[in-house]
C-alpha cells in the first residue's frame, strides 16, 4: 500500500515536471485549472484608486459565473465593476482557444521564482492581443498577468493566494489598468470652486501618469461551484430603448 | 424687541405673496421628482457616459439623495428671487403703503427697526430652506428610496456611502440658509433706497444673475475678481458633497457671506438713519 502511494506520488510529480518542460502544456494546465471554477460567490472589499473617481472602500458580495458573468451586490448600495475585457476574473485575461506560447524564461516575483510565458491567441476576435503570464510551476498558479487588449489598453493583474489555492482562487488581486479621461462641462455641474483658486495645475507628465488606475480587491468566504442562476446577473432596471 | 419681531413676522406671513415662495418650491420640486421618476435614468446615463464606458455602475443610482441634490442645484438659483420677494418688501413695502413714517413715530429707533426687519427676513429664509429640505430631501427619499449617493462634478465622479450622506445634507442646508440670508440682507439694503418693492426685488435678481454668470465664466479676468463675489461663495454647500469636504474653503466662504451680510445690514442701518422719510 505504501509502495503504491509512493508510486502514485512519483507519477504526479513526473507529469507536472513534464508539463513544466513544455510551455504550451503549462499554459493549458493553468487555463484548465482556472476554468475549472464554473461559478463562485465571495465577500469582497474593493478599493478603486482612479484619479477622477472619489470612491470609498466598497464592501459587498461578488457573484461570478464562467466564462464572463460577474456582478457585485451591495445591500442598498451602488456597485462599480470594470467592463468588458477588464474583468476581475483571471479567466478573462488569459487568451481562450488555440494559442501560441513563447517561453520567456524565469523571473523572481515577491521572492518566488516563476516561469514567464507570452501567450498569443490565434483567433482574432478575442479582444486580447497578447498576455504575459507569471506562473508558479509547482502549483500551476498565475501570480501575475499582463494583458494587452484591443480596446482597453494594457491590464496588469497581480494575484495573492492564501486559503483557496485548491481552486486557484486568489485572496487578493490588484489590477492596474488604463483609464480614459472624464470631463463634464463646468457650466452644467456649477461646481464649487475653492476660492482662492491658487492650486497649481498638474504638469502634463504628471497628468499622463495619472491615466493609469488601480483596483484592489480582498476576497473571503468563497463558495465555489455550487451553481448560480443567470437571473442573478440580470440588470434589475434595464435602460429603456 | 421680541414683540416687534412677532409683529413683523405676523406681517410677513399674513401676506399671500409669502406663500407663493413655498408654493413655487413645492411645485418645482414635485415636477422635478416626477421627471426624474419618468426619465431620470437616461438623464443620469448621459452624465455618466465617460464612467460607463469603462465601468458597470449598478444599484439604486436614482435614489432620494441624488434627486434631492439635483433639486437643490436647480432651485438654489431661483430661491434668491423667492427670498427677495419678501426681504425686498420689508422697507420699501412700508414706504409704498405709507406706514413707514407712522411706525417711526413709535418709541423705536431706526436701527432697531432695520434689525427687526432683517431678523424677520432671516427667519422667513430659514423656514423656506427648511421647507425645501422637507420637500426636496424627505419627499424624494420617500419616492425614490435611499442608498449610496453619486455626485457628478466637472472633473470627478464622487460616490458617498449611504450612512455618510445625511450629515452632509444638514450642513449644506445650514450653508444654504447662510447664503440666502446674505441675499435677504442685500434685498433689504436695496429696499432702503426705494419706495416700491418691485425695484429692490428686480435689482436683487439682476445682481445675483450677473454675478453668478461672472462666477461661472472661467476667464482669467473674472477669475481675479471671483474670490470677491458673494455668488462664488454661495455654492459652498456643494463642498459638503466632495469625498472629503474642503472645510477650510467652506469656512472661508461662510466668513465671506457673513461679512457681506453684516456689510449689507450695516449699510442699510447707516443709510436708513440718514434717510428723509417722506411716506
Amino acid at each position: 500500500m505504501r509502495r503504491l502511494g509512493i508510486a502514485l506520488l512519483m507519477s504526479i510529480v513526473c507529469s507536472v515536471r513534464a508539463m513544466a518542460g513544455d510551455p504550451q502544456q503549462l499554459y493549458y494546465a493553468l487555463r484548465n485549472k482556472v476554468l475549472s471554477v464554473k461559478d463562485y460567490t465571495a465577500d469582497v472589499k474593493m478599493k478603486i484608486d482612479i484619479d477622477y473617481m472619489k470612491i470609498p472602500q466598497l464592501d459587498g458580495k461578488l457573484y461570478f459565473k464562467s466564462p464572463d458573468k460577474m456582478k457585485m451586490v451591495r445591500k442598498d448600495g451602488i456597485s462599480i465593476l470594470p467592463k468588458k475585457n477588464i474583468n476581475l476574473a483571471l479567466g478573462s485575461l488569459i487568451p481562450p482557444g488555440d494559442v501560441t506560447v513563447i517561453d520567456v524564461g524565469t523571473a523572481v516575483l515577491n521572492g518566488k521564482t516563476l516561469r514567464v510565458l507570452k501567450v498569443i491567441p490565434e483567433a482574432e476576435n478575442t479582444g486580447i492581443i497578447l498576455t504575459k503570464v507569471w506562473i508558479d510551476e509547482a502549483t500551476v498558479m498565475a501570480w501575475r498577468t499582463e494583458t494587452t487588449t484591443r480596446d482597453e489598453g494594457t491590464v496588469v493583474m497581480e494575484l495573492t493566494y492564501g486559503k483557496y489555492t485548491k481552486y486557484s482562487l486568489p485572496d487578493k488581486i490588484s489590477i492596474i489598468m488604463d483609464v480614459k479621461e472624464y470631463k463634464l462641462p463646468a457650466g452644467v455641474t456649477m461646481d464649487y470652486r475653492e476660492v482662492p483658486q491658487d492650486k497649481p495645475k498638474p504638469k502634463e507628465d504628471a497628468k499622463a501618469q495619472k491615466k493609469k488606475g488601480s483596483i484592489n480587491i480582498a476576497y473571503s468566504n468563497y463558495v465555489v461551484n455550487k451553481g448560480l442562476d443567470d437571473a442573478i446577473f440580470a440588470d434589475p432596471k434595464p435602460a429603456k430603448k | 424687541m421680541i414683540k416687534l419681531l412677532r409683529i413683523e413676522l405676523y406681517k410677513i406671513f399674513r401676506r399671500p405673496r409669502t406663500y407663493i415662495s413655498f408654493g413655487v418650491v413645492t411645485a418645482t420640486a414635485f415636477i422635478f421628482q416626477l421627471a426624474m421618476g419618468a426619465g431620470g435614468r437616461e438623464f443620469i446615463e448621459f452624465g455618466m457616459q465617460d464612467v460607463s464606458e469603462q465601468f458597470n455602475v449598478q444599484g439604486n443610482i436614482i435614489n432620494g439623495y441624488l434627486v434631492a441634490y439635483l433639486i437643490l442645484q436647480s432651485l438654489l438659483i431661483q430661491i434668491p428671487l423667492l427670498v427677495a420677494l419678501v426681504a425686498g418688501d420689508t422697507l420699501a413695502g412700508e414706504a409704498n403703503l405709507g406706514t413707514l413714517r407712522l411706525i417711526l413715530t413709535r418709541p423705536i429707533t431706526r436701527t432697531q427697526l432695520v434689525l427687526i426687519k432683517f431678523f424677520a427676513s432671516a427667519i422667513y429664509t430659514v423656514l423656506l430652506i427648511t421647507w425645501l429640505a422637507i420637500i426636496a430631501l424627505f419627499l424624494s427619499l420617500f419616492m425614490f428610496g435611499d442608498g449610496d449617493m453619486i455626485n457628478l462634478k466637472s472633473d470627478a465622479f464622487v460616490l458617498i456611502l449611504k450612512h455618510d450622506v445625511i450629515w452632509r445634507y444638514v450642513c449644506s442646508f445650514g450653508f444654504a440658509t447662510l447664503a440666502m440670508t446674505t441675499i435677504a440682507a442685500l434685498s433689504m439694503f436695496l429696499s432702503a433706497f426705494a419706495d416700491n418693492s418691485i425695484g429692490p426685488i428686480i435689482s436683487t435678481m439682476g445682481i445675483v444673475v450677473v454675478l453668478t454668470i461672472l462666477s461661472n465664466l472661467e476667464l482669467p479676468l473674472f477669475n481675479a475678481i471671483n474670490p470677491y463675489l458673494f455668488t462664488a461663495h454661495m455654492v459652498g454647500w456643494k463642498g459638503f458633497f466632495d469625498s472629503i469636504p474642503p472645510y477650510s474653503a467652506i469656512g472661508h466662504s461662510a466668513l465671506v457671506l457673513v461679512a457681506y451680510t453684516l456689510a449689507f445690514v450695516g449699510g442699510t442701518i447707516y443709510y436708513f438713519n440718514r434717510k428723509d422719510i417722506n411716506s
